[in-house]
């Protein structure tokens, strides 16, 4: 076993020594943060405006360098996977410095739910621009389904969004899972992985019978996500020199700008995100809770154990929760048995629930409903300011 | 960006950007909340004939209208592009309306001079200038015309229809005016927001005003002046009132104004005072002063002499009004002096314990008749100049029939070209009357100061008009 972070030892936590109580939370606002119309993110938001049209504003050359694949053949695979929707450029904030707290939460339906009641819960998530992030679940899983919320305010995300549904008589339980760690997200670690961050993991077998299953996408394609994703700094991501010939501003200001949060700070990072409706993936989700005696950490040694494992797309670590771990996988592409046979490998697992999700309904808050015709539209809320705790019987009706 | 004098070229694109048969809107959203959702919405709600081409990288259509991914993908005429999208955006979408051969652009973006960006500003400036395509922008709200049902911009209404040309550098101060519009009936020809005005200057606007067919006055806000040798030149030549108000002369509205529009005014006030009564144009000093004396300027004739004649029923506003008249340098004169044959005659129209002065006083009981008679006796005298009427509503005035007299008089006797100001000071059946005086034409205010202002200003503009 590692370190212990007992308390009067060494380990204990570095805070520790100047406060006498944990900062315990998870909406922080830390100097520095800077917001996301600033300069800094000049580079990412030219990019996000313009690779629809112009996948120069990838860094080409070295992808060609780094895939073998023609500039040409790189362009036109770009523009192909963006007009089918198999891909998104995105960017993660790292919430725990920028003021918010990130709180998903899981929602079951009674047994007796109708196929209109499930509908008319499932428009409501996907149009409520409140919510970031959300799943949909197919129907006979543990739950049904897992969304998520940037909220400064607890009694916001309660009050403006979890109370306008859950008493709805289909609904039997919601279950809130503050983000304690984000670990990974969309194949990519996150801030509070470990190691590796902003590493992009996509397990190669996986990938193999992906592309027999399907022909949408080809290995190359693949090719192409994992080198935009892997560059070591976000300096090689994109072609600054384009995105100033777009934009009109200095490259080297775009670059060290986005360099600086992103490389040095840590404050986001930009990624590309792939869609795995559009190929007719599934995502099978576990939901795993540890016995309630379970010491922190240890519980967080397990999840970078887990973290480890390239099989899983999706790793978020909770806290203050019935649950603590949701981890996700691919159906059809990886072995479901194995997955599960090492999560219950741990004495300290009480329970492991499972669901499977066809559908995603948003990308940390671009909407990804095509069908819907808002591939793509942004909406980010932001709660500062607002109580929306306060009993609005006008909403209901 | 400075200009020397208005550029024909600008001033002859401008009927695009105004009455455009076909618009691009770059930054159209799907979503009704955004901004360039509304700029398509409000196009579609007022009626706009033309053609709309929501640009949008990510959507097949918006609101029911195809969307195309770029500029260049239109492959039909643009007359006009606006652009509602990020600054660092703007300047492609600028070489692809160059590209394209668009006629105008419009940028209503901020975050440019305004936060420090004046080197990019500049930079995109100086390319439309190379490729002779005016920007008007950055940094604003939009512009419009009741005549075309025209709204583009974030402007929630379209004012009603009238003589006056809005052009302002403040977007919310020209919000301000449309709600005036609507709520106070004070017309408009077209409006426009200029912003940091970083290439159409307001002399190209003025110049276009002053061919403008429906434009019989030009109201201006400017926080700062880039050129003011064009903006004086352009201003003589127009043969139309000019009416402007100049902020940003206090200490801190010095950096305000820069804040807002990147509008630097490194001269004191003074200064523009000078530019201003150069160019021959009348200076308001307070909002208030400047609607109200757009609106007089716009609706009616100038002033030929000082003999005006009031006619009031309540002796309080006639006060209030002969005071302000000598307060601004145009006492009234006493109508013995004026017509010592209309003070017999105004007589018939007032009671005993009436007053046959100036103010002439008809008195709380006067009704229609009195009204419409002492009106009559007034415009058709040859020795007066204008006239200036009161209601004060008693529990006998019959407020909407003197109203009603008082349009029938002047729609009688308006050829004779005689200025006709109406103060309504009451409640609402005040408000409603005044509605309906500038509904036909006829500028009518709740207070006597406001209407002096108003024929003051007629009387300088006439002084100018009439040494032509």
């Amino acid at each position: 076993m590692g370190k212990e972070y007992k308390l009067g030892t060494s380990e204990q936590q570095e805070y520790l020594r100047s406060y006498n109580y944990v900062p315990k939370g998870y909406c922080f606002l830390e100097p520095g943060a800077v917001a996301s119309d600033s300069n800094d993110y000049a580079a990412y938001n030219i990019a996000k405006s313009f690779y629809q049209v112009y996948p120069e504003v990838f860094n080409i050359s070295y992808i060609s360098k780094v895939t073998g694949l023609k500039e040409d053949d790189i362009k036109a695979r770009i523009k192909k996977m963006y007009e089918n929707r198999e891909f998104m450029l995105v960017y993660n904030p790292c919430v725990s410095v920028s003021g918010f707290g990130l709180y998903y939460w899981v929602v079951k339906l009674k047994k007796d739910t109708t196929k209109e009641e499930r509908e008319e819960l499932t428009k409501w998530f996907q149009d409520n621009d409140q919510i970031c992030t959300g799943y949909m679940m197919s129907e006979g899983g543990d739950f049904d389904y897992y969304n998520g919320n940037h909220m400064r305010n607890i009694d916001n995300l309660v009050g403006g969004v979890l109370d306008k549904f859950r008493f709805r008589r289909c609904v039997e339980y919601v279950h809130i899972c503050p983000i304690r760690r984000l670990v990974r997200e969309s194949h990519v670690n996150q801030f509070d992985s470990l190691k590796d961050y902003r590493r992009y993991f996509f397990n190669e077998n996986a990938i193999d019978k992906l592309c027999k299953l399907q022909k949408k996408m080809d290995k190359d394609d693949f090719k192409i996500i994992d080198a935009i994703n892997n560059t070591k700094t976000i300096k090689d991501m994109f072609d600054y020199d384009f995105l100033a010939k777009l934009s009109g501003l200095d490259a080297n200001d775009l670059r060290e700008n986005l360099s600086r949060i992103v490389d040095k700070e840590k404050q986001m990072f930009p990624m590309v995100y792939f869609n795995y409706r559009a190929l007719g993936l599934k995502m099978h989700f576990y939901l795993v809770s540890f016995f309630e005696n379970t010491p922190t950490f240890r519980s967080e040694e397990i999840v970078d154990e887990l973290a480890n494992e390239d099989v899983f797309n999706n790793i978020f670590d909770f806290g203050d929760s019935h649950h603590n771990i949701m981890l996700s996988c691919y159906e059809d592409i990886n072995d479901l048995d194995k997955v599960k046979s090492k999560l219950l490998s741990y004495g300290e697992v009480s329970e492991v629930l499972e669901s499977t999700s066809p559908r995603q309904f948003r990308r940390w808050t671009c909407r990804l409903d095509d069908d819907n015709g808002y591939w793509e539209e942004c909406v980010f809320t932001d709660d500062v300011l607002v109580d929306r705790s306060v009993n609005d019987t006008r909403e209901d009706k | 960006m400075k200009v020397e004098k208005a550029r024909q070229y600008v001033v002859d694109s401008l009927k695009y950007a105004l009455n455009p048969s076909s618009i691009a809107v770059v930054g159209a959203s799907r979503y009704e909340t955004k901004v360039g959702n509304k700029v398509v919405y409000e196009l579609l709600k007022w009626g706009y004939k033309g053609k709309i081409y929501p640009v949008n990288p990510r959507a097949n259509s918006v609101l029911g209208i195809k969307a195309f991914h770029t500029l260049k993908d239109i492959k039909e005429p643009v007359d006009l592009v606006f652009v509602a999208v990020p600054a660092h955006l703007v300047t492609e979408i600028v070489k692809e309306a160059v590209e394209i051969k668009a006629k105008v652009i419009t940028i209503a973006t901020s975050a440019f001079k305004e936060i420090g960006r004046g080197d990019l500003q500049n930079n995109i400036t100086q390319y439309c200038r190379d490729h002779k395509l005016p920007l008007i922008g950055p940094n604003l709200v939009g512009m419009g015309s009741p005549y075309d049902n025209f709204n583009c911009g974030f402007i929630p209404y379209l004012p009603v229809k009238g003589p006056i040309a809005m052009i302002s550098q403040s977007g919310a101060n020209l919000l301000a005016a449309l709600g005036t519009s609507q709520e106070s009936h004070f017309g408009m020809s077209f409006f426009v927001g200029l912003g940091n005005k970083a290439d159409v200057d307001f002399s190209e606007f003025i110049e276009y005003a002053g061919k403008d067919p429906h434009t019989k006055c030009l109201a201006i806000y400017i926080e700062g002046l880039d050129s003011p040798e064009a903006f004086v030149d352009s201003a003589k030549k127009v043969d139309k009132p000019i009416v402007v108000i100049k902020v940003g002369g206090s200490k801190i509205g010095v950096k305000a104004a820069f804040a807002h529009t990147a509008s630097e005014n490194p001269n004191a006030d003074d200064y523009y005072d000078k530019i201003i009564k150069e160019s021959g144009a009348i200076r308001a000093t307070t909002w208030q002063e400047f609607l109200d004396v757009s609106l007089a300027l716009g609706y009616q004739p100038p002033l030929k002499g000082d003999h005006i004649v009031m006619i009031t029923n309540g002796g309080g506003a006639g006060l209030l009004s002969c005071d302000h008249f000598e307060r601004s340098n145009l006492p009234l004169h006493e109508l013995e002096e004026i017509s010592p044959l209309l003070k017999q005659r105004i007589r018939a129209y007032m009671p005993m314990f009436g007053s046959p002065l100036n103010p002439v006083d008809i008195s709380g009981t006067a009704g229609v008749i009195q009204y419409k008679g002492a009106f009559k006796q007034a415009f058709r005298d040859p020795n007066v100049d204008g006239v200036l009427g009161a209601i004060c509503p008693t529990a006998v005035t019959d407020v909407p029939g003197v109203a009603d007299a008082a349009i029938e008089v002047y729609n009688e006797y308006k050829d004779l070209g005689k200025p006709f100001i109406m103060i309504c000071q009451g409640g609402q059946e005040c408000s409603e009357a005044i509605q309906k005086l500038r509904d036909n034409g006829i500028p009518a205010y709740k207070t006597a100061e406001q209407a002096v202002n108003a024929m003051v200003a007629l009387y300088k503009y006439g002084k100018k008009h009439f040494k032509k």
